[in-house]
């Protein structure tokens, strides 16, 4: 095992162990916090894929925008209408067999299959190329992805609007 | 170099600005209370040692002899991690901020800056928005509605200036063409500041640095009239003094950030030290001074502003973020885009 | 380095439509900031003024077939594929937002928020735009932005009102379905790459071709991917938001996912597995689809288990709303069978199917809308004896329904006849007789409606329903069609042969 193999099981298990507690630990605020764990251990992954610049904006978007508003919205409702916000298990024998059959096909798929290999050269920075993809060959998903946060935006606008 | 002189030059580096940070740190909050009392005309500790010189040593031993309370309706274990989280994260931001030239002694050239990352920028961006967990959380797990509501104030402040500060960054690096710091930092040379050519961006990145430091008169999470003390009015000794300490950390890291973007970072003022031809270590210790000198000088600012302005209604606050900060950082980038078109920069 | 904004000048002239729909959005949300609170009802007009501009753009582009944005290391595939199939689509897209945007002019639900018509026309061309690239993207990135583009428009539009706790529910039903099934889409879609290492749907299936391919990691992703256009075309077992979300959205927002939001997902649906799996096209105009999945059982399981649940549903719907959306779930059924033919007929079929589609179902939600305005309902019980207080309404939803049905002579008989031909031409008996018996089924509940609006005595005797001139109009350019192209359909059937050609094959 090289010290890169060892970063990755660590990045992994972080990023799975987290997972697992986000969706079984009963307090909500808990949940949202063990997802700050899981957000860390993917932006680790990328970092360690050589992609550095979409790890600091995973950092960035998701860590500093998206759970902190989570968050937030948790704190607010929990804690100002008095109301204990938990979650349950229901329906375990179902789910355990949905998920077991799930798990099953994808790790019959995980193990069966040759996985592509892109040879990425060792680049010092992503964000050059990246730049220039999204400014050339991709920038009509680049432009219309625009458009689709300005809609987000007036939708939001909109329900929050009286 | 081998992997293990890297290691220990890196260790030497990171110890050496977390002795000079602190220091900074403590006697940042000494000259807050002399400038303070500077402006409302009054003496100021001068007791401990020469004019109080040693007052800082006497606070933090006053801090580590409390006794450490937790509220009972506190969440421990989360009332215990918030200070950690804003000690490390005020902390680790300064690794990417270059004080000098590389240094060339005893054959090797040391780069004066703890991680030379290429998205260095990005880097400090990301731990900024990092640090709101610290204040949110420690808010949150205080159990007091005081501590919620300064939480809850701090976070939704620094999300919404984290956007302007962005945006005026982005300018920055339009002109720069990197998101190394050292880069952005050659990239000005001696005269031609970030302020100059874009003075629209450096007001809104100056005012958003006050914004997320929390500092006047943008300090609405530790409102003493309305909050009691904030996020940190449960918290007590130690953990008390990690929020306290974390605060002038980032206000140095927030100087620190605005010499090296918009201020030609170490470099001296409209002269190239280094047509000089000095030798390496003077170089290196004038640029030192030259960044230093710098950032007092924006500290100094800091604290005139806290002891000039008054506070912000919340609501002003929100609006000024959102309705005067946030179009003037995209006016900013708009004139910085039309400047490199016209000029080809 | 390459020449600045290359790319875009490049693909400009293939791209005028989308262009059109962008700009018109922008002028939409600016106009409404300028306009203040008073005098947003030319807001209505211009988005028509929009609508007629892109619509003449699409009708220009017909004959061309070209790649938009083209990527010039993967073999000059492109994101967005240029052809008369899909501009088909965006011709009927283009018509229902027409309708749609008429119908929000009567509506009394939309004119409770008449403060907030700003949002709600730029919503509904966003809606557009998301719609108008799925239906000729051939990238799966570009399918996954778009489908989310509509998505987040219609799960706004679908609460638009706030009114009741109906229209939230609606609202937030959607949006954790769609945020579930475009996840698990996504999935599909990383797997794919992970196997293909390209994400456009030419450079798949050149690799296909090849042979190069798993078929394990194949099927899965497929199965998932298929998940994100399932739940677009609500095909069942995906379907189980349609009737919540149609029955609590405003009417012209239920009429409008009914429509454009369904064939948008056809559109792709179709796309996707023709230029993915396709090996040939025989002379007989059958597709040779690569035997990696057996795509063709995989649909027609889906299509009957879509169109049985749709209709056996649909009987015991008390609310003329939620029936109209099991009979929209069992309509998807029946039209997925025009894919499962794998054959040029069998998508000419479904092109036909769709036109008028179009017109009987956006004139049915039309009448009950225009009943609800007056009645404040959609209960079928409060439709007893309607026809005597509003006659041509209650005559022209006979109309509707009974095309709806499929029996002549109205314009349904036409599109349920070119499917079963399709379906008898490739010897699917069996199944072209499941789906007969289904019309059957689906007789009973369209007939229960007529038979309480005509034979039911009403409960109160309630004053005359009268409708507008500008709604009668609207009314007519709906009801006249259903007649027109029941008994001369020749233009429509030529329209779709023509129109069946993707970019490439």
């Amino acid at each position: 095992m090289t010290l890169y193999d060892i970063i990755f099981y660590l990045f992994a298990l972080v990023t799975i162990s987290s997972a697992y507690l986000v969706v079984t630990v009963r307090n909500i605020v808990y949940s949202a916090f063990s997802l700050l764990f899981t957000l860390f251990g993917i932006a680790g992954l990328y970092a360690l894929l050589g992609a550095d610049f979409v790890a600091i904006v995973q950092l960035i978007v998701y860590v500093g925008g998206i759970l902190i508003l989570m968050i937030f919205g948790v704190m607010l409702t929990n804690k100002i209408t008095n109301v204990q916000i938990k979650t349950g298990v229901f329906q375990i024998l179902p789910a355990t067999i949905g998920v077991g059959i799930f798990g099953g096909f994808l790790l019959a798929v995980l193990l069966n299959t040759n996985w592509l290999n892109l040879n990425v050269k060792d680049s010092p920075a992503t964000t050059f190329q990246l730049g220039q993809l999204l400014m050339n060959e991709w920038v009509l998903p680049f432009e219309l992805l625009g458009i689709v946060l300005l809609i987000a935006l007036l939708g939001a606008a909109s329900i929050a609007r009286k | 170099m081998s992997v293990l002189e890297i290691i220990v030059f890196t260790v030497v580096k990171i110890v050496l600005i977390l002795t000079v940070m602190l220091l900074m740190v403590s006697y940042l909050v000494y000259f807050e209370r002399r400038v303070s009392a500077w402006v409302q005309n009054r003496l100021g500790p001068n007791r401990v040692g020469w004019e109080g010189v040693l007052q800082p040593f006497a606070d933090v031993f006053k801090l580590l002899l409390k006794e450490d309370i937790v509220p009972v309706k506190a969440n421990q274990f989360i009332h215990t991690l918030a200070p950690v989280i804003a000690l490390f994260v005020a902390f680790a931001t300064y690794a990417v901020i270059p004080i000098a030239s590389p240094l060339k002694i005893f054959g090797y050239e040391i780069p004066l800056v703890v991680a030379d990352v290429n998205i260095g920028v990005l880097y400090v961006l990301a731990l900024t928005s990092v640090g709101v967990y610290a204040i949110t959380l420690a808010g949150w797990s205080s159990g007091s509605k005081y501590s919620l509501f300064g939480g809850i104030r701090s976070s939704a402040q620094m999300i919404s200036y984290e956007i302007s500060m962005g945006f005026s960054v982005a300018g920055v690096l339009l002109f720069a063409e990197s998101l190394r710091p050292i880069a952005i930092v050659q990239s000005q040379g001696s005269w031609m500041w970030n302020a100059w050519i874009q003075p629209i961006g450096f007001i809104t990145f100056v005012v958003s640095a006050f914004a997320e430091t929390n500092r006047l008169p943008f300090d609405l999470p530790e409102a003493e009239p309305e909050l009691v003390g904030g996020y940190h009015t449960e918290y007590s000794s130690m953990k008390f003094a990690a929020f306290f300490l974390a605060e002038y950390a980032n206000m140095i890291i927030a100087a620190g950030m605005i010499v090296t973007l918009y201020l030609g970072g170490y470099n001296l003022p409209f002269f190239n030290i280094e047509s000089l031809g000095l030798a390496n270590w003077l170089t290196v210790i004038i640029q030192i001074g030259s960044f230093f000198i710098k950032m007092g000088v924006l500290l100094f600012f800091f604290l005139w502003i806290r002891w000039s302005l008054p506070r912000f209604r919340y609501d002003q606050l929100m609006s000024i973020g959102w309705k005067v900060m946030f179009p003037l950082s995209l006016i900013n980038l708009i004139w910085v885009a039309v400047l490199i078109m016209v000029f080809n920069l | 380095m390459e020449a600045p904004l290359k790319y875009i000048f490049d693909s400009i002239q293939y791209l005028k439509p989308e262009v059109a729909v962008s700009i018109f959005l922008a002028i939409l949300v600016t106009v409404d900031l300028v306009l203040g609170k008073k005098n947003k009802q030319v807001l209505p007009y211009i988005a028509l003024a929009g609508l007629v501009i892109t619509g003449y753009f699409v009708t220009q582009q017909f004959g061309t077939s070209a790649f938009a944005s083209v990527q010039h290391n993967i073999g000059n595939f492109g994101l967005i594929a240029v052809d008369s199939f899909g501009n088909y689509f965006k011709l009927i897209i283009i018509l229902s937002s027409i309708f749609i945007v008429l119908f929000s002019i009567s509506s009394i639900e939309i004119k409770q928020v008449f403060d907030r018509h700003g949002e709600y026309y730029s919503l509904i061309f966003g809606m557009m735009l998301g719609m108008m690239l799925m239906v000729s993207s051939a990238d799966l990135i570009l399918i996954y932005l778009s489908i989310e583009l509509v998505s987040l428009s219609s799960y706004v539009l679908a609460g638009f009102t706030k009114q009741s706790l109906r229209n939230s529910e609606a609202s937030l039903k959607y949006i954790i379905y769609g945020g579930t099934a475009s996840g698990i889409m996504l999935f599909g879609i990383s797997i794919l790459y992970g196997i293909m290492g390209t994400t456009n749907l030419y450079a798949i299936n050149t690799i296909l071709q090849n042979g190069a391919f798993q078929p394990l990691a194949l099927i899965i992703s497929c199965i998932l991917i298929f998940t994100g256009f399932g739940f677009k075309i609500s095909a069942a077992p995906f379907h189980f938001w349609t009737p919540d979300v149609y029955e609590g959205a405003p009417i012209a927002i239920t009429a409008y996912l009914s429509i454009a939001s369904k064939a948008a997902g056809f559109a792709l649906l179709i796309r996707f597995i023709k230029v993915t799996f396709i090996q040939t096209i025989g002379e007989d105009g059958y597709w040779q689809l690569l035997g990696v999945i057996d795509w063709k059982s995989f649909l027609i399981m889906i299509s009957i288990l879509t169109m049985t649940l749709g209709n056996f549903s649909a009987l015991w719907q008390d609310n003329l709303k939620r029936m109209l959306a099991y009979s929209s779930i069992a309509h998807a059924g029946y039209m997925l069978l025009g894919l499962a033919v794998f054959s040029d007929q069998g998508v000419m079929a479904i092109l036909i199917y769709f036109l008028i589609y179009l017109f009987m179902n956006l004139g049915a939600f039309f009448v009950v809308m225009l009943i609800a305005n007056k009645i404040g309902s959609e209960e079928i019980d409060e439709y007893d004896g309607i026809a005597y207080k509003t006659p041509l309404l209650a005559v022209s939803l006979a109309v509707f329904l009974i095309s709806l049905t499929g029996l002549p002579p109205t314009a349904g008989f036409i599109a349920k006849l070119y499917l079963f031909i399709a379906l008898v031409d490739a010897k699917m008996i069996a199944v072209a007789i499941i789906a007969l018996l289904n019309t059957v089924v689906s007789l009973y509940y369209y007939i229960r409606v007529l038979k309480h609006m005509f034979l039911t005595k009403p409960k109160v005797e309630g004053e005359r329903i009268t409708i507008g001139i500008a709604d009668t109009v609207v009314l007519l350019a709906m009801l006249i069609p259903i007649f027109l192209f029941g008994l001369y359909f020749t233009p429509i059937v030529n329209f779709a042969k023509n129109s069946i050609a993707l970019l490439g094959f």
